[in-house]
């Protein structure tokens, strides 16, 4: 059952690992009434855990008494999802890297570093967003369009525009 | 909020099986290592990390097994991965694990891959 005009559903999860699990299962049952396809629900899942998770690690250093809030709006056209964390590690990083796991096999890496790359093959959009002036903290957002014309799941160039303002923590 | 994971570990011949119950994640670090280092201390050459289909994976659960890569490679010990969905299998090729580990549909089809390569040298 498609929506007819945007619905918005707002969680606010404490900042704890494994809590990421709730937006997960709230974001699938959101895309499957936008009819996304069986895979496209599990990269939503996938890609919602990761940012909820890098909200809990890295923007409120894993302290259960903070909030992380994911704000989902579905319209006619897409999924839009906005989380927000207290901002406690300062700002959030720049770049998304290719995961160097050779490097890290060879022990020159450190291990980890993953979650914003595969955000960004997983979504149309994916960034962090300017807060507004009241709103302390960091905003990510990500983009899922309903009719994939916007990207195809190979395409560097559509992979590479959608996250200009990511970065890998 | 810890997550379980039930890690166990079996012999199929000269394979060794790691079966995975749950979810790959920050929390089943500890678990994921101690089946390993039980499974090479006993002398595994071919490991097999046989995962649920339906469960949770995600990038700290991938970290924990690039880390058991490093190790098999010191080891000189043979990876393989079965069980995976298709959405995993595909985020393990988009991370680069699968250079360092075989995917294989089944714990047979794995075994068969083995034995095969075992015959064939």
């Amino acid at each position: 059952m498609a929506p007819q005009s945007n619905r918005v559903v707002e969680l606010r999860i404490p900042s704890e690992l494994g809590y990421e699990k709730i937006a997960r299962e709230a974001v699938a049952t959101v895309a499957h009434r936008l009819n996304f396809t069986k895979e496209k629900v599990e990269d939503i899942k996938t890609a919602i855990s990761e940012a909820c998770t890098n909200a809990i690690r890295y923007g409120s250093g894993s302290d259960a008494r903070m909030k992380v809030v994911v704000i989902l709006t579905a319209d006619e056209d897409k999924l839009d999802i906005l989380i927000k964390d207290p901002g406690a590690s300062g700002a959030p990083p720049i770049d998304i890297d290719i995961p160097d796991i050779d490097g890290m096999v060879e022990g020159k890496r450190r291990l980890g570093g993953m979650g914003l790359y595969i955000i960004r093959e997983l979504v149309d959009e994916a960034g962090f967003v300017e807060a507004a002036d009241d709103d302390e903290g960091n905003q990510f957002r990500m983009v899922i369009y309903r009719v994939e014309d916007t990207k195809t799941e190979s395409s560097p160039e559509a992979s590479a525009s959608g996250a200009d303002n990511g970065g890998s923590p | 909020m810890s997550e379980e994971i039930q890690v166990s570990v079996r012999g199929e011949g000269d394979v060794t099986v790691i079966d995975l119950i749950g979810d790959v994640t920050t929390f089943a670090e500890e678990a994921i290592n101690q089946a390993y280092q039980s499974a090479s201390a006993d002398g595994a050459k071919n490991i097999v990390f046989n995962f649920r289909e339906n469960d949770y994976i995600n990038s700290a659960g991938i970290a924990i097994l690039i880390g058991v890569v490093t190790e098999a490679r010191k080891r000189d010990q043979k990876l393989l991965m079965t069980g995976l969905s298709a959405h995993f299998q595909k985020i393990f090729r988009m991370v680069g694990l699968t250079q360092y580990a075989d995917l294989h549909p089944t714990v047979n089809d794995a075994l068969a891959s083995v034995n095969g390569e075992a015959t064939a040298n």
